[in-house]
């Protein structure tokens, strides 16, 4: 199966600055890739590149196999971005936004209706922008990010500050689509987020592509896997961590299980921020 | 370039004016007030002058009125040309040199001056000659030996036989305000689009910068010439010869939409968008102010993009300009506006290509 899209070492700087540099991946139709990392990472840099609203420093974007170079109109026509900034024209009702969005795409027929009802406001269609909530708001950036039943999604931070029934909602319609067959490029600095909905990870910092795989693969070959037992232990609890990839492992496990007082035991295994930490150096927040 | 999706954004630009209310009301608020005023204004000319007459070395005194002329005695030559210059306290004068009356009774050649207000209607410089003539009479006893010579002097630009009314000269000055508040209409929505990054979103569907900038151009010289159209309608300023004047509103539309670009791309708020809106346009209206003041415009009034509109204007609906007096004057206004409009969408393309 072809690439939804295809970058090839990309470079940017703004100034002296390099914000993006020789950065490749890809993403196949129907998968989730999460973009992963601190902010000023590249994240958005790159997502600008891929949309057309940069030109590369360096490198080549090619979206559902037509080189953004050349193609971008036409490209543009079959890809959906979600903005971390809400621009939405906050004078204008939910439905005239989606509206007026589908005639940039030379769309007449669009049921606007029915897409403002998958976000959860059908019954705030006739209200004005500027009386959404956050997180109206943010429903209403996704609605119009499928205005036009794109074959690519750009999903820049689409869950940053909501509150978490917004949140579901938003990730819910982030895996409907790509059952349906859109090819998805999720940033964010959520690690759970990325974790709970991507096919696939990429870590970026200072630029550059850190890590790239399921978040599985990550987690088990560069994380560490361990065991968490407390005890009763003279009035109070005792704890001990056994870390499952180290020799002689399973034996101490077994004695632990064993031994009198145990109260709780839990394996824990790395989250992917404790990945990032260990390629990047630094956390997510910092 | 995409007429489909330029339609699209100019229809959503409209309805974005048309729910702002403030603009709403300015711009309906001033068209009926301007009309208002215009209609308000004396239409017509003040025929009857005030007379100045200096006789030096005689006693002041001695010329009554008549015939609705005030005569009033200046001490000197000097003091009544003051007097007569344009704004001053008499339409015109007669400045007797010394030694007139003797001159006359001796049949001696003796020169009068006739000064005369640029303002002053043509037949003033016939009926001072007269009037010398009489006085000559009046001081021989009869007809005297040698007529005395008039020597007749305009003062200020000479615009005798063709005055203005200040309801006329008032035309293109309201026709220019109507263009500022439009302007700034243009402004207001471009910052909007600028600082909500409203037009990154545009950006990312098949429309293009070109679309964008084509729709914001013809929503801002659309609104401009569609109010100032009106009110030229309203306050009789198709009169002369009405294509020439649409041609000229037309253009001087496209020369604000050009400044409303520059304040938009400028501006940052309500207030920002405000102030570059008139540090922008506030010169360019002393052109249209300085037709409410009679001579010759400076040199450097002359350059400013906005001249050559109230020039076509004031002389279409005035003076019946046709077409080839007024084709200098369009020409550099239309070079005007292309050089303005370049300048403002360059400057609003930088701005949306480094969002």
């Amino acid at each position: 199966m072809s690439a939804a899209i295809a970058a090839a070492d990309l470079a940017f700087s703004y100034g002296e600055v390099r914000a993006v540099d020789g950065v490749s991946f890809s993403v196949k139709p129907g998968e989730i890739l999460g973009f992963l990392g601190p902010n000023g990472a590249g994240k958005s840099t790159t997502i600008k590149m891929l949309t057309g609203q940069l030109r590369p420093d360096a490198g080549t974007v090619e979206v559902l196999g037509r080189p953004m170079a050349t193609a971008r109109e036409e490209i543009q026509g079959r890809i959906g971005v979600c903005f971390e900034e809400k621009n939405l024209y906050a004078a204008m009702t939910g439905l005239e936004n989606l509206r007026f969005f589908a005639r940039l795409f030379g769309l007449d027929g669009v049921d606007a209706e029915g897409l403002l009802a998958r976000v959860g406001l059908a019954d705030r269609a006739g209200d004005r922008v500027a009386d959404y909530s956050k997180g109206m708001r943010q429903r209403l950036m996704m609605a119009r990010t499928l205005v036009n039943t794109p074959d690519v999604l750009f999903l820049d931070e689409p869950t940053d500050g909501l509150d978490p029934v917004s949140a579901r909602a938003i990730r819910d319609l982030i895996r409907a689509e790509a059952r349906r067959g859109a090819a998805v490029l999720l940033t964010t600095h959520d690690m759970h987020e990325a974790d709970g909905l991507s096919d696939r990870v990429a870590f970026i910092n200072q630029g550059r592509i850190l890590a790239l795989d399921t978040p599985e693969n990550l987690k088990l070959e560069h994380g560490t896997r361990t065991v968490r037992l407390r005890y009763r232990d003279d009035g109070g609890t005792r704890e001990e961590v056994i870390a499952l990839d180290e020799p002689g492992a399973e034996a101490r496990v077994s004695e632990a299980v064993s031994r009198e007082g145990l109260v709780t035991i839990h394996t824990e295994e790395a989250t992917l921020e404790d990945i990032f930490v260990v390629f990047a150096g630094r956390g997510l927040d910092a | 370039m995409n007429p489909k999706v330029i339609a699209a954004l100019v229809g959503k630009d409209l309805a974005m004016f048309r729910r702002d209310r403030f603009f709403v009301f300015v711009s309906v608020l001033g068209l009926v007030a301007y009309v208002l005023v215009f209609w308000l204004l004396p239409s017509d000319v003040d025929e009857s002058v005030s007379l100045g007459v200096s006789l030096e070395g005689a006693a002041s005194g001695g010329f009554p009125a008549s015939n609705g002329v005030e005569i009033i005695t200046f001490p000197g030559r000097d003091a009544l040309a003051e007097a007569v210059t344009d704004g001053g306290q008499v339409g015109a004068g007669i400045a007797f040199p010394r030694g007139f009356l003797d001159s006359v009774a001796a049949g001696e050649p003796t020169t009068v001056e006739v000064l005369v207000s640029a303002q002053a209607p043509a037949e003033f410089e016939g009926l001072l000659a007269g009037m010398v003539d009489q006085v000559a009479i009046a001081a021989a006893g009869g007809t005297p030996p040698v007529d005395p010579a008039t020597d007749v002097i305009v003062l200020g630009t000479d615009r005798v036989g063709d005055q203005i009314s200040f309801q006329e000269q008032m035309r293109p000055l309201l026709a220019f305000l109507i263009l500022i508040v439009e302007t700034f209409a243009l402004a207001t929505l471009v910052a909007t689009e600028l600082q909500e990054r409203t037009v990154t979103a545009v950006l990312v569907t098949p429309a293009t910068v070109t679309d964008f900038l084509a729709a914001k151009a013809i929503i801002g010289a659309g609104l401009a010439f569609a109010e100032v159209v009106l009110l030229m309608a309203a306050i009789g300023g198709f009169a002369g010869s009405p294509a020439i004047v649409v041609v000229v509103l037309a253009l001087g539309a496209v020369l604000v939409t050009g400044f409303g670009m520059l304040a938009g791309t400028m501006g940052k708020d309500f207030l920002s968008v405000l102030f570059w809106s008139l540090a922008l346009m506030m010169p360019l209206t002393i052109p249209a102010f300085g037709v409410l003041f009679p001579g010759s415009a400076a040199p450097w009034v002359k350059a400013l993009p906005t001249y050559p509109l109230v020039d076509v204007i004031v002389r279409v609906t005035t003076e019946g300009a046709g077409w080839v007096d007024a084709a200098p004057s369009l020409l550099l206004l239309a070079g005007w506006g292309a050089v303005c409009f370049a300048a403002g969408a360059w400057v609003l393309r930088r701005r949306v290509e480094l969002l």
